[in-house]
């Protein structure tokens, strides 16, 4: 694996510095120096040089025992950074717990990256079970219902650009014909929210509606997951949850600067 | 399918004829929450990683009360067995997990019909049903790291071990080798399906609990068709 071929006027050293941590950061956690080197088609010394230098940093530390390489605190405190400065997520913490309180279920706030919808924000069911923080996650935006109702507020180039991109089932209910999704946003436009129904994840659902910022754009979303049985019972949407969802947005989007009028792009006045 | 054999099948007569009844529907899922229990931390600690972390409590939740049912259906012929069965998974499991296994037992449970007894080939074909059930829920694929990624390789295992003149027992054992085999084929594997999917490159590493308890099923089954020890 060598990686895709760096981009004119950027710096080689730093692309290779920054595919050791992603490396680092995917699925097998502790790494020899041989290891990576041969994982990103690096000579030894190159690699044993770039891990040194993030070493230096707190990028990266070195295992004593083991002398294997791992992520280091350093990265910890950028991505807390990251999501400090994310405004969308610094003005939905208070409204993302009253709305978990209000409903019994997790709530989730994310944002589009790509075709996926990156979760920013989370708060457990408040159940006390354990659950793991989704914070980081990155779900295909057709998916679920955070997506859904940020892509149906999107200006209509992109989203028909979304529409036009391959689109992967989850689960046999996902809804991967461009053609039905289209009708889905054009209702979620109407309606200001969104349902996702088993189609992220076998059991559970969604209930989500689109955060504006001042421009009127649909800068993210916010949403209640969870069982299926409880936010779609008898295959109706939990109208309770509908109405707090509703609320819960249209009070961040105000926090965001959004006008009374909400969404102003052409895809809410189709 | 010898009819004559089925009324009170004893395991001698399993043995030589093939030919089983609802008492070995009462073996396997007795033996499914068995491994289940005995696992139950270990499921949930692999399901911490990549999951919700509380596979190994709802399984092991969704197994004891469909025992516990058990006791109560004695005189169901296979196939109403395993419908059952399927419902209290569905239910009492939950998340994820309790509709792709309960699913999968109530189409096997449908592939049997009202018969009271079958035979290797008809279990193997209401495994397939079974496996048709989770997939057309789940929409998984071999390599996707779920409950398919055992189930598919010990479904055809056991196919396998029957198209070359094996016994029941033989194949079931077959299958859970498979099955084993492939829940350790998803350590490597970046999850394309449900929650762990949402972790990216991050899933990669981990062992997927979907499909380890999957093996447990295929493990259950094997002690069940060999007449239970």
């Amino acid at each position: 694996m060598t990686g895709p071929a760096p981009r004119k006027g950027t710096i080689q050293s730093v692309e290779r510095a920054s595919r050791i941590l992603k490396v680092l950061g995917s699925g097998t956690p502790r790494m020899g120096v041989t290891e990576i080197a041969e994982r990103l088609g690096l000579a030894k010394g190159t690699a044993y040089g770039l891990l040194r230098t993030l070493e230096a940093q707190e990028l990266v530390e070195q295992d004593p025992e083991t002398d294997k390489y791992r992520l280091g605190p350093a990265m910890l405190q950028l991505g807390n950074a990251f999501l400090d400065n994310h405004e969308l997520r610094a003005r939905s913490l208070l409204w993302a717990d009253s709305l978990a309180s209000r409903t019994g279920d997790a709530v989730r706030v994310g944002v589009l990256h790509g075709t996926n919808v990156l979760i920013v924000h989370h708060v457990f069911r408040p159940d006390n079970s354990v659950q793991i923080l989704e914070v980081g996650a990155s779900i295909p935006w057709h998916a679920c219902a955070l997506g859904k109702a940020i892509v149906a507020f999107l200006a209509e180039p992109s989203r028909r650009a979304l529409l036009e991109l391959e689109l992967v089932p989850l689960t046999g209910r996902t809804v991967t014909d461009p053609a039905v999704l289209e009708k889905v946003l054009a209702a979620v436009a109407t309606e200001g929210t969104a349902l996702e129904d088993e189609e992220a994840i076998v059991g559970e659902a969604e209930i989500a509606a689109p955060v504006f910022d001042d421009r009127g754009h649909s800068v993210g979303a916010i949403g209640v997951v969870g069982p299926v049985e409880r936010l779609v019972p008898e295959g109706r949407q939990a109208a309770a949850v509908v109405a707090a969802v509703r609320e819960t947005s249209r009070g961040l989007s105000r926090d965001m600067g959004a006008g009374r009028v909400g969404p102003r792009s052409s895809a809410a006045r189709r | 399918m010898v009819a004559a054999v089925t009324e009170r099948a004893d395991d001698a007569r399993e043995r030589v004829f093939d030919v089983y009844d609802a008492t070995m529907i009462h073996r396997w899922v007795r033996a499914c929450a068995d491994e289940v229990a005995a696992n139950r931390d270990f499921l949930t600690q692999l399901d911490a990683a990549i999951g919700d972390a509380d596979h190994g409590i709802n399984m092991d939740r969704g197994f004891s009360a469909a025992v516990t049912d058990l006791d109560a259906t004695s005189d169901l012929p296979p196939g109403e067995l395993l419908i059952r069965v399927g419902g209290t998974l569905i239910y009492r499991v939950g998340g994820a997990a309790g509709p792709l296994f309960g699913t999968c037992l109530r189409r096997a449970g449908e592939a049997f019909g009202d018969a009271e007894s079958f035979d290797a080939e008809d279990l193997w074909k209401a495994l397939r049903s079974g496996l048709d059930g989770i997939q057309g829920l789940g929409a998984a694929e071999e390599g996707d790291k779920t409950i398919v990624d055992a189930y598919a390789p010990a479904l055809a295992a056991f196919e396998r071990e029957l198209r070359g003149g094996g016994d029941g027992a033989t194949a079931s054992r077959k299958a859970a080798e498979a099955a084993r085999e492939g829940m350790r084929a998803t350590v490597p594997m970046q999850a394309r399906k449900g929650r762990a999917s949402y972790l990216g490159p991050r899933s990669v590493g981990h062992q997927d609990p979907g499909a380890t308890s999957t093996s447990y099923l295929f493990a259950a089954l094997a002690r069940s068709v060999d007449g239970g020890r």
